[in-house]
């Protein structure tokens, strides 16, 4: 089932921590310009399997492909390259809190890139504008909000143009409408740039707006529950709590 | 006229005559290469494109630069998508609700969960760094030079003051104990031998590196450390960037850097100490100099500058290191500085004893 142009696969996936596995038997693919969306209650391991098809965490078992190179087995060269191509917003934003937003976007820019401090300025300029923080760009980490640090966090995952990008909770912290205009800055860089996105989120309306495939993550079973077009799980016929969870929209 | 949607990014502008202003845009944009740059005037703007190949996020953050600060900026004969890439960031605007941080027992939860086999991550991280090393010695570590001279600045020269006055007491304790002996057998004079290749040879390294465990090692592990808690070093990782190239490395040859030149000064300091105490009843100054120049060989200043190196080394290595597999809770990160103190100090008298039996064998 893993064809070579998917952008996140894996196949027979356990994932956890140390030793203890929270989730196995994971086997999905993800083809370019897809938009992914992971769901399941609090505490189910929906970070930890982001940071595992990132490339961040070792599987405990079974394989993770990510733009087609298993990142537990290559070599450091081409494992750097694969993460360079991709991005990754955390949970807790991870902003580098003695740098201000702008320093934290130019920041991978500067590493990476060839080009003049003067473009540098105008990239990150865009993207923070982009995420709607082009008035907190000289503020540092500690002074803006959750919600604010979550977009800048979406902003320095977006610093290198990513062909993956990896989203964990990024609507939370915003009111409805600004979700749902971060729904449509999601649509758009998959339109305008065909970005792969894999994204983590309890808002059932906005996942039915976005992603082209979910999966649920059901922690009774240690494995994924269901897997399919967001609508499908709207429908009769689904495993009764994945069909529970999508309608109730149980949000924990 | 038309150019092939291969060539570079270009941008060119001219003014009509009805004082509207067009930009020309085409090429191949790429956040690689370098961008055109191009004034415009007016505040009428109409851009089109020519040619316009493929572009990444440049073309977009370009003309948002250029189109900031003119009231009329028309982007209608440019292709949709590039139109609305451009419009997103203009209306971005978002409103929060409540502030709703992850709840710290969410995020730390269970996090405290670690294996013990921590002399094996001892040796992974001294691999890590060296291999680090090795790297960026042939150009290929990302290393934040930033930190670097940080570094020098806190570790170095901040430090001085407590080192003075760290190594002026031990010159003077050093003299005092040694007079009480020395006066029994006559030999006062001694004094000065003693002061100043103890100083030299010993004490400058370790009180030295004695100090650096307990400012440095201690602040190198909080602040590896509570990266660690905000997940800063994961980020680092997800951009493909060691967190032990960039963050420890600075760190480590800062430090290594400083720690040598500081215990040459504590050496100084502390033969002045000694000094004191020796000239305040027993001794000439002539006589206390003359003794100390000739009791001080280039041997003994190489064995104290050798520990010394291996000492700055140590203390900031053990930082680096605890503040690395620090728990990720402000629990993990206060035991993070305490264990880098107390395992820095450890290492450095555990070395310098090695040191004696390695001098003593070869005779230096
Ligand atoms: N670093 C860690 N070490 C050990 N256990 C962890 C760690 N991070 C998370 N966990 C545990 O793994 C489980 C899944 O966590 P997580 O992936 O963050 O859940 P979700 O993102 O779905 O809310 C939880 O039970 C959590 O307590
Ligand atoms: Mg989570």
């Amino acid at each position: 089932m893993s064809d070579p142009t998917d952008i996140v696969s894996c196949a027979d996936l356990a994932i956890g921590h140390g030793r203890k596995v929270i989730m196995d038997r994971l086997s999905f693919a993800l083809p370019a310009g897809r938009i992914l969306a992971i769901v399941g209650p609090s505490g189910c391991g929906k970070s930890t399997l982001m940071r595992a098809l990132g490339g961040l965490d070792a599987p405990l078992g079974g394989s993770a492909r990510l733009l087609g190179v298993d990142l537990a087995t290559a070599d450091e060269p081409a494992r750097q390259e694969i993460l360079r191509r991709s991005g990754f917003l955390f949970q807790g934003a991870a902003l580098f809190s003695s740098l201000t937003l702008r320093e934290n976007i130019e920041m991978p820019m500067r590493e990476f890139l060839r080009c003049p401090a003067k473009e540098i300025r105008q990239l990150a300029e865009y993207k923070l504008a982009l995420v709607g923080l082009a008035d907190a760009m000289d503020k540092l980490p500690s002074e803006i909000s959750g919600g604010m640090a979550k977009r800048a966090g979406i902003a320095r995952a977006m610093a290198l143009d990513p062909r993956v990008i990896f989203l964990d909770e990024p609507s939370a912290g915003l009111d409805p409408m600004s979700s749902g205009r971060l729904d449509e800055l999601i649509l758009r860089l998959r339109e305008a740039f065909g970005t792969t996105v894999v994204l983590v989120s309890h808002e059932i309306p906005s996942i039915l707006r976005t992603a082209d495939f979910c999966i649920y993550l059901d922690p009774e079973t240690g494995t994924m529950g269901a897997y399919g077009p967001p609508k499908s799980f709207l429908q009769a016929g689904q495993p009764p709590k994945v069909h529970a969870f999508f309608t109730q929209a149980r949000i924990d | 006229m038309s150019q092939p949607p291969s060539g570079s990014p270009f941008a060119r502008t001219e003014v009509r005559a009805d004082g509207h202003a067009v930009v020309t845009i085409g090429g191949v944009w790429n956040l690689d290469d370098p961008l055109p740059s191009v004034v415009i005037r007016g505040d009428r703007v109409r851009v089109v494109s020519e040619g316009l190949g493929d572009f990444d996020s440049s073309l977009p953050a370009w003309l948002h630069a250029h189109g900031k600060n003119i009231r009329e900026f028309d982007l209608s004969a440019l292709p949709p998508r590039l139109q609305s890439l451009v419009r997103m960031a203009e209306k971005a605007a978002y409103q929060e609700t409540g502030d709703e941080k992850p709840g710290l027992l969410e995020q730390f939860g269970t996090w405290g969960v670690e294996s013990g086999s921590s002399w094996a991550r001892a040796f992974e991280h001294i691999g890590h760094t060296s291999l680090g090393f090795a790297r960026m010695l042939i150009g290929r570590a990302k290393v934040n030079w930033a930190d670097f001279s940080l570094q020098l600045q806190t570790a170095g020269v901040d430090a001085l003051p407590i080192v003075a006055l760290l190594g002026f007491l031990t010159g003077l304790i050093m003299a005092y104990v040694g007079l009480i002996q020395l006066r029994q057998v006559g030999a006062t004079v001694y004094v000065a031998n003693l002061v100043s290749l103890a100083m030299t040879r010993e004490m400058g390294a370790l009180m030295t590196g004695v100090i650096a465990c307990g400012r440095t090692s201690t602040a190198f592990a909080s602040q590896l450390g509570s990266m660690n808690v905000s997940q800063e070093t994961d980020a680092l990782r997800a951009l493909g960037i060691q967190p032990v190239e960039y963050l420890a490395l600075p760190r480590i040859l800062a430090v290594t850097l400083m720690v040598p030149l500081l215990a040459v000064f504590a050496t100084f300091v502390g033969v002045f100490g000694g000094m004191v105490v020796a000239c305040a009843g027993d001794l000439s100054i002539e006589q206390y100099l003359t003794q100390a120049v000739r009791a001080i060989s280039f041997k003994s200043f190489l064995v104290g500058v050798i520990k010394s190196v291996a000492f700055g080394f140590i203390a900031a290595w053990a930082g680096c290191y605890r503040g690395s597999v620090a728990k990720r809770s402000a629990l993990g990160v206060g035991e993070a500085a305490t264990s880098a103190a107390v395992l820095g100090i450890t290492l450095i008298v555990v070395a310098d004893a090695l040191f004696a039996v390695i001098f003593n064998l070869f005779n230096l």
